[in-house]
């Protein structure tokens, strides 16, 4: 499995890229081809990344409350650059303050995204996660 | 003349410079214009001394004692009052902060309008702070009238010069934030150059009320990307930005240290930090800067238990208590959550003020372990900063730009361009702090080896390979890790 490509970043105003840099490394030792972004990225700049490396998935991280406001239209941005079915992932801590994490991720697959992972998810969950998308994907198209 | 026309340099901005400089930002967002510094100096001066920060922490270092300060922000005025008020009253906070949302922090001024909007029709905070800027210096003033204590920013930013003319102007008598600390950890693609001049213009704004006989209260934040910093990184950076704060004329300079939660590391640093910061500045020629210690409590991952946040919270307060800090800036069990409610704040800063109390007596002085520690963290921070000193023949603003370049300076996961980020800190096996990589940065080979010994140590221990990042990533989750991975009870063991 993997050789896929992997667009990741930071979104919004966020800088925490602790998490995400060891994601990085977890990501490319199971074989993916990572285009790590870092902090700070606007949506925008996820998807003309993944645009320009013909990416095969997104992978938001945020961490700082405000994810909520960050990603409300992301999908969109992503079926009018016309790579509407990307396979789009979010995950840490995206709401502000303590709230159900059920209620939190039916929040953002509503927002179009394929799958969100509670904070402390690890890189091995992602693998999981995006083998079997990938392998879905591949067997007849999109898993939706 | 703009002054980023001009090379980069120490040298305290000149007054002309300073007075075209304010104008232009004080016309960036329409609230600037309600600043008048000749009315915000009266309103200072009126205020009585217990809502004072920079007389409330030079008290608090003459009587010993370990002042409690939470975080707290939310995203409207009525929350804002509400949560300062509560961290005053129930939360017995001897200092009461105002922590900005992330829009604010990166002066994306439009952005925070939306979220106030949101947040008033939504009937909860869709930001992580308050927008100070958007709502201006009556709304400051508000909230400075809500309680009977000193309050400080708390901004997470590398751009303060807004947030600090509206804060102060609203008559918060404290700033957190630094050119270099905040610049390599908050910011992606800002130059430490354009940080360092960013702070320096705050810093000559706290001067400019000195002049007209307010002291404020300025802080570092040396706990950096808060992910596992050594002792000896936070403390470079302390005193270079105490050195460039001196130099536009602050002489009430705070100094953060994150917690590494080993009680004699976190002693040793805060003695050390205390002393090599007064050292630098006594050598160039400043010797009327107070620099208190405040000591932070852990500032990396925290663990989803509530229990297991409690013990983190209570150590924290003992270890800033007996490590002599000045103040501890605490956090709650909701940490691994996110954002605190108001009453977990409240309680985080209740658990700490106990602890402050039991350990109120503890010193380590005369400890062998925690002389040597402490004599080990000088021996790891001079030669740095004879470097960058040499680097810019002098000129610690031309030296700090230099030695980042360069790699002699070097933060462990900063998310900033321009910082090498190669070195990597790791806890050994006794629960000290130590690195592992130390990137580019010219320690001498005996601090090299002294830090390596012990991290090959617990590589043989636990049978990794002590050339890979293994140790480094095990030691950003450990804490957040369960208990039972911790320390599993004696039975399964």
């Amino acid at each position: 499995m993997g050789g896929q490509t992997l667009v990741t970043g930071v979104i919004g105003s966020d800088t925490h890229i602790v998490g995400n840099r060891i994601l990085n490394i977890g990501l490319e030792k199971a074989g993916y081809q990572i285009v790590a972004l870092g902090a700070l990225t606007p949506a925008e700049e996820f998807v003309d990344a993944a645009i320009e490396t013909a990416a095969d998935a997104i992978l938001v991280s945020s961490l700082y409350g405000q994810g909520e406001l960050d990603c409300r239209g992301f999908r969109d941005l992503c079926v009018e650059a016309g790579i509407g079915d990307i396979l789009l992932y979010i995950g840490g801590n995206l709401v502000v303050g303590k709230q159900s994490w059920e209620s939190v991720e039916q929040r953002f697959l509503d927002m179009g995204f394929d799958r969100a992972f509670p904070p402390g998810t690890r890189p091995e969950d992602v693998v999981a996660a995006l083998e079997a998308d990938f392998a879905r994907r591949g067997a007849g198209g999109r898993g939706d | 003349m703009t002054r980023s026309d001009t090379a980069l340099t120490q040298e305290r901005i000149p007054d002309d410079a300073f007075a075209a400089m304010r104008r232009d930002n004080l016309a960036r967002w329409p609230t600037g214009a309600a600043v008048d510094l000749a009315e915000a100096v009266a309103f200072h001066q009126a205020l009585p001394e217990h809502k004072r920060l920079a007389p409330v922490m030079r008290r608090a270092v003459a009587e010993g004692r370990c002042l409690t300060q939470p975080r707290g922000g939310v995203g409207t005025l009525e929350g804002q009052k509400a949560l300062m008020r509560t961290l005053d009253r129930d939360g017995m906070a001897d200092i009461v902060p105002l922590t900005t949302d992330s829009y604010t922090r990166n002066e994306r001024f439009a952005e925070a309008e939306a979220g106030v909007a949101e947040s008033e029709r939504q009937g909860r905070s869709m930001l992580n702070g308050f927008p100070i800027v958007n709502y201006g210096v009556a709304a400051a003033r508000e909230l400075v009238a809500e309680v009977e204590k000193p309050t400080i920013l708390l901004t997470g930013t590398s751009m303060p010069k807004l947030t600090g003319e509206i804060g102060f102007a609203g008559g918060f008598s404290g700033y957190l934030g630094s050119g270099i600390a905040y610049t390599v950890s908050y910011i992606k693609e800002l130059s430490i150059e354009d940080g360092i001049r960013n702070y320096q213009y705050l810093d000559r704004l706290a001067a400019l009320y000195q002049e007209h006989g307010v002291e404020l209260h300025r802080r570092q934040p040396g706990f950096l990307t808060g992910t596992n910093i050594p002792p000896c990184i936070a403390i470079m950076t302390c005193v270079l930005d105490a050195l460039l704060a001196a130099a536009q004329g602050v002489r009430n300079y705070g100094l953060e240290l994150g917690q590494c939660l080993h009680v004699v590391q976190d002693a040793a640093a805060i003695a050390a930090c205390r002393e090599l910061v007064q050292e630098y500045l006594g050598r160039l020629g400043y010797t009327d800067v107070f620099t208190p210690v405040t000591s932070l409590h852990w500032m990396g991952a925290w663990p989803y238990d509530d229990a297991q946040s409690a013990a983190l919270v209570s150590w924290g307060g003992a270890l800033a208590a007996l490590g002599g800090a000045a103040s501890v800036t605490t956090k709650s069990v909701h940490e691994a959550y996110g954002i605190p409610t108001a009453e977990a704040n409240a309680e985080g800063l209740r658990m700490t003020r106990m602890a402050i109390y039991l350990a109120r007596s503890l010193r380590l002085d005369g400890l062998p372990e925690y002389e040597r520690e402490k004599a080990q963290i000088h021996a790891e921070v001079r030669p740095i900063i004879d470097r960058v000193l040499e680097l810019g023949d002098g000129d610690v603003a031309r030296g700090t730009v230099r030695a980042f370049e360069a790699g002699v300076l070097d933060i462990p996961w900063s998310p900033n361009r321009h910082v090498r980020g190669r070195l990597l800190p790791a806890r050994d096996d006794a629960g000290y702090l130590r690195i592992l990589d130390p990137g580019d940065m010219p320690f001498p080979a005996e601090v090299r080896e002294y830090h390596a010994e012990r991290l090959r140590d617990r590589a043989a221990h636990e049978g990794v390979d002590f050339d890979s990042p293994e140790l480094a990533i095990a030691s950003v989750y450990e804490i957040s890790e369960e208990l039972r991975r911790l320390l599993p009870d004696a039975r399964s063991a």
